[in-house]
């Protein structure tokens, strides 16, 4: 491959020059350096075209993503193509990654190396979700990317842990290496790993299209909650060395799911897999069903695999149902003892939550001091789970005292103790009491 | 109605303590890790002294950082370092983490005791021994470096290895140092020609160094990477050695686009 040296300058295909700054890294298909391109800071991808088994079609598949653009705000989109070299060596430019997003892989470790660039150690740096709400909108986000992406009729291909950028403070998603993306049943050679990779592809019998990227999809979903491979348990670990024949095996010809209701055989290992063996036991059972849907039928059915909508309506429920106690538990509400159908209480300190129900779906909101909701939570029509509609704050005039605050651009309408509907407006409030009812519009609550 | 979501015994079971410690959604450690274990058996015979050492302690030292890149989430990369002369040695008792490892600046004497080299090397290359780690392993690295004949009875201590399962899955490249260096035996150990390189001059003792080093580290500490246009179900015979074939392939590759280094040849100017 011909490597570029720093300082270089390559040619983009409609004019200027991107300078060659730094590397940044390297991986299957080539090496991404930093560039410098009218004025501005860019990622370069460099193909290795020697590896590449139809660099023409790889070329032009690039190039029509680029013409199409990125399916929402949330993937880090091929920009600009750079001539072809006089051998055919090509490459684009995207946008950086922006500061505060941290990979996958960190989040996997809980760490990330940072080196010393004067003594060269590395050091580690602790990589969590600042909170409950960040890690379940974290996953949101990757379903909704994907949902995207799918609905304009593409498919991901090799999706793995080196994939997502995720903001642990927001929830936040970056989906990054976008430039294997392609039209659903066309492939330009792309491989994969066989812990993301859907059994049939690792099988040889089929090549990756938007139903193996729904397996794939699950596998990540799984290890971003779980903190595991959903196939890696006693019967894999058995083998103690995983050789090229075991993985076909494990995640080919044979995979099972570590909690397959129907096959105990390859259950989580107590000491290997406690992250697991842990959480399978905190999520509620509606989630954990769909995951046991996903990898018991959907390994050898592709077409019974979740649909990116449902897991998204699934993880708004999960996100909507987080209870974050006064005394610093902080869990699903299934995790919480169940006073009564609208009341739920703290097993730790005794708190107790009431809860408001919407008139649009059967799960409720637990009431607790920073809890929050949507803008898809109180309009029918709308998808936007990022901006908060509202949420219960205590009155800065008068302490002790909570209520619900409208963060909407809307006009509320909340019964007071009066019987009365009194008007809310944006960046007003009104305080939350037992015959609380709330008219978003469309959408009515009531605790 | 109230005891309704805490039916499981063994919750009930639990104090208030253990709950705290244990239902935290956020409280993951890292995901389990397979381990990958690079073995880099050296020869430190008396030939090796002077330019050819001190480049090699150069490019060894300056690899450790970037061999510590390729270790992805789930895989916990380790060294051992078995230098070989006279008698066998391992640089520190046990495999160290690629994070901690340092590199200990090697001295070269004695004779070339690659057979002895080769037993040793079976005999901690197991469970009870170097891989002991309680989780999954990928096969491990072994890369050897020699720049002679070996003077002991190679092909003994090499039938002993071969008899090792994790010899036998692992990826072996191997380096020839200067016109003494036989590639023919180094390709016995590999068990493909296309694993052996050779360098004979200290530009290209570094450029090899890292090729291989850098190439085996990354394919070892990966699942095996598929093509996916087999258009047919692959079998055990598809996926047997997949690896180390591609390893061959990748260090071909990579040794033909280096030019051929301009400065003088080790074996000549003593």
């Amino acid at each position: 491959m011909i490597e570029l040296e720093i300082g270089q300058e390559v040619e983009m295909e409609f004019g200027g020059k991107a300078k060659v700054l730094s590397v940044i890294g390297s991986g299957g298909q080539g090496t991404v350096y930093l560039v410098r391109f009218n004025g501005q800071k860019w990622a370069l991808k460099w193909y290795d075209i020697d590896k590449m088994k139809k660099p023409k079609a790889f070329r032009k598949n690039l190039e029509d993503n680029i013409n199409d653009g990125p399916p929402s705000s949330q993937f880090l989109w091929p920009k600009y193509l750079t001539k072809e070299t006089e051998d055919g060596t090509f490459g684009y430019i995207m946008e950086l990654k922006p500061e505060g997003f941290d990979s996958f892989v960190d989040i996997l470790n809980t760490y990330k190396l940072e080196v010393d660039s004067l003594t060269g150690h590395a050091l580690k740096k602790n990589v969590r979700f600042a909170s409950l709400s960040a890690m379940v909108t974290a996953v949101i986000n990757i379903v909704n990317a994907f949902r995207q992406l799918h609905r304009v009729g593409k498919s991901y291909q090799d999706l793995n842990d080196g994939g997502f950028f995720i903001n642990v403070n927001t929830g936040a998603v970056l989906v990054c290496d976008c430039d294997n993306i392609a039209p659903d049943g066309s492939n330009f050679g792309i491989g994969g790993k066989p812990g993301y990779m859907a059994p049939e592809v690792v099988r040889g019998i089929a090549q990756p299209n938007v139903q193996t990227d729904k397996y794939s999809l699950a596998v990540v979903l799984f290890k971003l909650l779980f903190r595991g491979d959903p196939m890696e348990g006693e019967k894999v670990v058995r083998d103690v060395c995983l050789t090229e024949s075991a993985e076909l095996r494990h995640y080919g010809q044979n995979a099972v799911f570590v909690y397959d209701p129907a096959d105990t055989s390859n259950r989580p290992v107590r000491g290997i897999h406690d992250n697991v063996i842990r959480f399978w036991r905190i999520y509620p059972d509606y989630v954990k069903d769909v995951f046991i849907r996903s990898f018991t039928i959907g390994i050898a059915d592709p077409t019974k695999r979740v649909i990116e909508n449902e897991w998204q309506k699934l993880f708004l429920r999960l996100r909507l149902e987080i209870i974050q106690c006064g005394c610093g538990r902080t869990n699903f509400s299934s995790m919480f003892v169940q006073e009564s159908e609208t009341k739920f209480r703290c097993p730790k300190c005794g708190m107790e939550f009431a809860t408001m129900g919407f008139s649009h779906r059967t799960t409720r909101l637990p009431l607790y001091l920073g809890c929050k909701f949507y803008a898809c939570d109180i309009s029918p029509d709308s998808e936007d789970f990022m901006t908060v509609a509202g949420e219960l704050v205590e009155n800065k005039l008068k302490p002790g005292v909570l209520g619900i605050k409208n963060c909407s651009e809307f006009k509320w309408k909340a019964k007071m103790p009066d019987g009365v509907f009194y008007d809310i407006f944006p960046g007003k409030g009104f305080p939350v009491w037992q015959g609380l009812e709330i008219d978003f519009g469309q959408i009515t609550a009531k605790i | 109605m109230s005891n309704e979501k805490f039916t499981d015994p063994a919750l009930d079971a639990m104090d208030d303590n253990l709950l705290d410690f244990d239902d935290d959604p956020l409280s993951a450690t890292g995901v389990s890790r397979k381990s990958l274990v690079i073995f880099f058996l050296i020869d430190t015979s008396g030939s090796m002294k002077g330019k050819k050492m001190g480049e090699l302690n150069t490019v060894m030292e300056e690899l450790i950082p970037e061999i510590r890149r390729v270790g992805e989430a789930d895989t916990e990369v380790k060294i051992a370092v078995l230098t070989f002369s006279t008698e066998v040695q391992w640089m520190y008792a046990n495999p160290i983490p690629i994070e901690e490892f340092e590199w200990a600046r090697l001295r070269a004497n004695g004779v070339t005791s690659l057979g002895a080299a080769f037993r040793e090397l079976n005999q901690r290359m197991s469970r009870n021994g170097f891989l002991n780690s309680p989780s999954l392993s990928f096969a491990p690295v072994i890369f050897l470096m020699t720049d002679g004949y070996p003077s002991d009875d190679y092909k003994a201590g090499l039938e002993e290895l071969q008899g090792n399962s994790w010899y036998k899955y692992g990826l072996k490249a191997a380096l020839g140092i200067g016109q003494e260096a036989n590639d023919n035996i180094l390709a016995e150990f590999t068990g493909s020609a296309d694993t052996v390189v050779h360098a004979y001059s200290g530009e290209q003792l570094a450029q090899m160094i890292k090729i291989i080093a850098v190439t085996s580290s990354q394919i070892g500490s990966k699942s095996m990477t598929l093509s996916d246009d087999t258009g047919k179900e692959l079998g055990e015979d598809d996926v047997f050695a997949a690896k180390q074939k591609l390893l061959g392939q990748q260090i071909q590759e990579l040794v033909s686009s280096q030019t051929d280094g301009s400065d003088i040849p080790f074996d000549t100017g003593w």
